[in-house]
This record gives C-alpha cells, sequence and structure tokens, in this order.
C-alpha cells in the first residue's frame, strides 16, 4: 500500500511538473514580443519594452525565467496584472471560495441524484424505474449546460420570480441568499454529474450483483435491501471517486461557463476574461492552479480507490 | 490426423461476413438508436443542402424586420436582432457543428489509435511515457487546452478542433492500449508472433480490426462532447467568429434579447441539445451491440 502512494505521488509530481512547464512555455509560444505579448499591447517603445522586460524577468534566459516563475508561484507572490494592475493572488483568492462552492454543491447534487438512481435502476433493470432513469440520465449527459442555465433563469428569474438571476452573496454574510443564488448554476452542473454518475453506477451494480459475494450473501438468506445496500455498497463507492477524478476536469470546464452565464465572478470568469484581455500571467496562473487541482484530486481519489477495492491495490502493487 | 476437424474457411468467411452485416441489422431493432441515426442524418442533410433548404442567406439582413417573431409571413422562426432570418440560421449553423465534431474526433481518432495500439502492444518505456503524456493532456480541462489555444493562435473553428482533438485524445489511446494488451495475449496473435508475422503485420492486420467495435463506440460517444465543447466555446466568443451562423454564437446573441424574445435563445439551443441526443442515442446503441452485459 505504501508502495504504490509513493509512486503514485511520485507520478502525481512528475505529471505537474511536465503541465507546470507546458503552461510555462505555452505563453512564450505567442507570436511576437514577449513584452508585447505580456501586455497585449502591439505599440511599446523601446523603452516600455525594456522596462517591462526589467520588471517580467524577461531579459533572463528561459530556465532562470521558469525558476523565478515557480518560485512566485509557491510564495504566492504572483505580482501584478499587466491589464489591470491589480494583484493577481488577490484576485484568486477572491475567485476560489466562489468556484469551490460552485464545484461541491454541483458534486453534493450529482451524487444525490445519480448515486440513488444507478443503484435504483441497475436493481429494477428492465423495468420502467430502468428506462425512466436512462433517459434523465441521457437528458442530462445531452444538454448544453449554458442553454440549461439560461432556460432556467428563464423560468425562475424571468417568469416566476422566485430565484435571482445572477450575482454571488457570500455564504458568511446571507447564508439564505448565498443559496438562493448558487442553486440554479449548482444544479446546471450538478445534472451533468448525476448523468454519469447514474450510468456508471447502474453498470458497476449490475456487475457486482452477478459477482459469487453477492450470490454467497443472498444464498445466506440476507434480505434484498441489505444485499444491495451493504455488498454492493462499497463497490459504488469506488465507482463515484473513479467518477469524480474523471468528471473533475469536465466540471471545472462547466463552471467556467455556468459562472459566465450567471454572472458569478468565480475563476471560470476570471479566465475568461483574462484571455479577452490578453492577461498572459493571470491565464498561466489560473492554468497551473486548474492543472494542480484536477491532478491533486485524480492523486487523492486514487487512494480512496485502493483504499476501498483491495483488488485495485494488488494490482497497482504488482505493475 | 483427419481433415474433418479443420474448419471449412470458405464457411468461416461466409459466418463472419453474415455476423457483419447481423449487426446492421441488430442495430435497427433498437427503437432508440434508429431515432439518434435518423437525427444524425437529419442533421447532415441539413449542413451538406443548406444552401438549397434555407429561404435565406443565413448573414442577410433586413432592417425591416428586426426581431420579427415566430410564424411572421415569410419568417417561419421570426428574425434575429439584425434581421436575419432564424430558420435559415439555424440551418447553417448544422455546418460548423458537425464540422467540429466529426473533425475533432477524427483527429483524436486518427492520432490516439495507433499510440495506444503500438505503446498497448510493445509496452516497455515507450508505454510509460505515452500514459504520463495521456496524464498530462487530462490535467488540462478542454476548455483550458481551448483557452489556452485561442490566447496563443488566436479564435478561430481550427483551433476549436485542434484544442477538442487533443482533449479527446487520451480517450482513444487508453482504449487501443488496452485492447492490444488484451489481443496480444490471445492465441491468434501468439501463434502469429511465433510464427515470425511481422510486428507491422500483426498490429495492423491482426489487431487493429479487432479493436474496430470498442473504438467505433468511442468515437460515437466522443462526437457528441465535441459538440457540445464547440458549441460552449462559440458561445463563450472563442470558437466561430460573427457573422458566420452557428448554434453557440446565436445563443450569445440572443442572451441580450432574453426577455423580449426567449426563442431567440431556445432554439439554438434546442437544435445543439436534439443534435448531442441523437449522437448520443446511435453511439448507445453501438455500445449495447458490443456489450450487452451493460444494456
Amino acid at each position: 500500500m505504501r508502495a504504490y502512494v509513493v509512486r503514485r505521488l511520485g507520478q502525481s509530481i512528475f505529471t505537474l511538473v511536465v503541465a507546470s512547464v507546458l503552461v510555462f512555455l505555452g505563453v512564450r509560444a505567442v507570436p511576437g514580443n514577449p513584452a508585447t505579448a505580456l501586455t497585449g499591447n502591439a505599440d511599446l517603445s523601446p523603452a516600455a519594452i525594456a522596462a517591462i522586460n526589467r520588471q517580467y524577468g524577461l531579459n533572463q534566459p528561459v530556465p532562470v525565467q521558469y525558476a523565478d516563475w515557480l518560485r512566485q508561484v509557491l510564495t504566492g507572490h504572483l505580482g501584478a496584472s499587466p491589464v489591470t494592475g491589480l494583484s493577481i493572488t488577490a484576485e484568486l483568492a477572491n475567485a476560489f471560495p466562489i468556484t469551490i462552492e460552485l464545484t461541491i454543491l454541483s458534486m453534493l447534487i450529482g451524487i444525490l441524484i445519480g448515486v440513488p438512481s444507478g443503484i435504483f435502476a441497475a436493481v429494477r433493470r428492465g423495468k420502467v424505474a430502468d428506462y425512466v432513469g436512462n433517459a434523465v440520465a441521457l437528458f442530462g449527459l445531452s444538454i448544453p449546460s449554458f442553454w440549461f442555465g439560461i432556460v432556467l433563469i428563464l423560468i425562475f428569474a424571468v417568469k416566476l420570480h422566485v430565484l435571482p438571476a445572477s450575482s454571488y452573496v457570500s455564504f458568511l454574510s446571507s447564508p439564505g441568499s448565498n443559496l438562493s443564488h448558487m442553486v440554479m448554476p449548482a444544479f446546471v452542473l450538478g445534472t451533468g454529474v448525476a448523468a454519469v454518475l447514474m450510468r456508471q453506477m447502474r453498470s458497476g451494480m449490475l456487475e457486482a450483483l452477478r459477482t459469487d459475494y453477492v450470490r454467497t450473501a443472498r444464498a445466506k438468506g440476507l434480505p434484498e435491501p441489505s444485499v444491495v445496500l451493504k455488498h454492493a455498497l462499497r463497490n459504488s463507492l469506488v465507482t463515484v471517486a473513479t467518477v469524480i477524478g474523471l468528471q473533475i476536469g469536465v466540471l471545472l470546464s462547466g463552471v467556467a461557463v455556468t459562472e459566465t452565464v450567471f454572472g458569478l465572478s468565480g475563476i471560470g470568469s476570471l479566465t475568461i476574461n483574462a484571455v479577452f484581455q490578453r492577461d498572459y500571467p493571470t491565464i498561466q496562473a489560473v492554468a497551473l492552479i486548474t492543472a494542480a487541482a484536477v491532478i491533486a484530486i485524480n492523486f487523492a481519489m486514487d487512494f480512496v480507490y485502493a483504499f476501498l477495492s483491495p483488488r485495485v491495490q494488488v494490482e497497482g502493487a504488482a505493475q | 490426423m483427419s481433415l474433418a476437424i479443420v474448419p471449412d474457411p470458405e464457411a468461416m468467411l461466409k459466418a463472419a461476413e453474415r455476423s457483419g452485416r447481423d449487426w446492421w441489422r441488430r442495430l435497427f431493432h433498437r427503437p432508440p438508436a434508429v431515432i439518434g441515426l435518423a437525427g444524425v442524418a437529419v442533421v447532415t442533410i441539413a449542413a451538406i443542402f443548406a444552401p438549397l433548404l434555407s429561404p435565406y442567406s443565413p448573414v442577410a439582413s433586413s432592417f425591416q424586420h428586426i426581431l420579427a417573431p415566430s410564424f411572421s409571413p415569410g419568417h417561419l422562426l421570426g428574425t434575429d436582432e439584425l434581421g436575419r432570418d432564424v430558420l435559415s440560421r439555424l440551418i447553417y449553423g448544422a455546418q460548423p457543428t458537425l464540422e467540429v465534431g466529426l473533425l475533432a474526433t477524427g483527429l483524436a481518432l486518427v492520432v490516439g489509435v495507433p499510440i495506444g495500439l503500438v505503446s498497448g502492444y510493445y509496452r516497455g518505456a515507450g508505454d510509460m511515457i505515452v500514459m504520463r503524456v495521456a496524464d498530462v493532456v487530462l490535467a488540462f480541462p478542454f476548455l483550458l487546452l481551448a483557452i489556452g489555444f485561442a490566447a496563443i493562435f488566436g479564435p478561430s473553428l481550427r483551433n476549436v478542433v485542434v484544442a477538442l482533438g487533443i482533449g479527446s485524445l487520451p480517450g482513444f489511446v487508453r482504449i487501443a492500449r488496452a485492447e492490444a494488451m488484451a489481443l496480444r495475449e490471445q492465441d491468434y496473435v501468439q501463434a502469429a508472433i511465433v510464427t515470425g508475422v511481422r510486428d507491422r503485420v500483426i498490429l495492423f492486420r491482426h489487431l487493429l480490426p479487432n479493436m474496430a467495435g470498442p473504438i467505433l463506440v468511442q468515437a460515437t460517444l466522443t462526437i457528441p462532447g465535441a459538440i457540445l465543447g464547440s458549441a460552449l466555446l462559440a458561445y463563450l466568443g472563442l470558437g466561430e467568429q460573427p457573422p458566420t451562423a452557428s448554434w453557440g454564437t446565436m445563443l450569445t446573441a440572443a442572451q441580450d434579447h432574453l426577455f423580449n424574445d426567449p426563442w431567440l435563445a431556445i432554439l439554438p439551443g434546442l437544435a445543439i441539445f436534439i443534435t448531442t441526443l441523437c449522437f448520443n442515442l446511435l453511439g448507445d446503441g453501438l455500445r449495447d451491440l458490443f456489450d450487452p452485459a451493460l444494456s
């Protein structure tokens, strides 16, 4: 087990380092002078270019620049955005809580809908409940999240006036208002997660229900709910962990758009604004943080996975 | 030694052909898959014959008819904020949608399958590198990849295709790799290896055709993801640029008129939704054929 964790940790760190090099070089790949690329201003005087080169260390060799940047990232001093003049670290600190809350709420909604409906569909395979569950999952997989958001705004904010259309209120200042602002975006994202979870849960359960240990449990005369919930639940948690690992990237993409639709100023909106303003240092910071988050969550999920399913642990150790 | 136990090769070939044809027939016995196939056909026809089917040019504005409601004379689905015919724009919008969905998936398939095939067959250090690279790609959500491409090379349809193609690569690499690893242990492949058949022949004649099923399923299920991704990027302004008619850009423009003309936003979203749904129905149907245990 320890060998497995150490090996996965090594892999994760390696992946993160490669990702950080890519993020760093990506901005260097922007055509033209790095100073004009950095500021997004093509008409800089030579003096201004020299000043920017000094300020951002652009006249240093590339490996030195990379090391400097890495030090800035690790110490949390990302400097000021060349476009807005605001501290990038402060901007990230403002945006992060919104995105994290939205991600956690949508994961929760996804799990609360996806897991029970997946179990139910598997147990009732071929019956009406199974078909309804599958149809709902297909709906969740196919609907464009941003459009779903717009439709929800149309129904609940424009027509019925029961929920606010956009903006954000901090949870600490007003929990009720915060949740009423978050419920629509979280539901939009949660449906997508629920759809994937439901399908994975269903096929995982169908497989589990055919295994010998389930047959043994039934042969022992255990009541069916106990067979399903006790013996197959551990299996289902493995599925949840896998799906969270696989879906986190998709979810973070969805978060960016949903934030735009609902006017939430989280990491996603920050990224998209940065792209349109050609604010490369901010793009770099956000790209690295997102990649780090995905890698960290996948590592954590692998760990959970190995913990929940002894088979994986053995396979992993044998590799 | 009796020759009678050796199966007649011609009969085997015929049986294989039969099961191949059977496969199509079985697909047609599944109503959801048939609906999906029909929907995909409709969108394809709309994309190919858009100039013949649309009543107007998708970019022709008529300032006398701005924001006309549905069922107005001459404009079945009304007009948008520049007086352009919504029906025509919806029909033309099928073009970039299919283009991105098919090209991005095709790119991922053409690049990803050989990589997965080779790394799964040979394993070793190369395989390890491939899997680590796949990890790195997966660490960047596709939106971030696309944003990076748009930020570096400027927003365009081609960059969207490349970004979505790269984002879909790991899926194909993993499937081809897993299949290659499993098929390698099969007796007929082991026999081919032992008898000294060249690697290239084993890879492309023995392994590749036998993984066609799972790859086809992966492709059919990647297309809807790519379509949703491209619509999303167009919506954010990172894909096709106005005035090109695309469902994503129509949605962006419509958001300013949500209160007075909600249909302007509802229709293009519905088009994306139905197209994605049909591809998913078709993909599910195909998957069930290859993996009946899960249906």
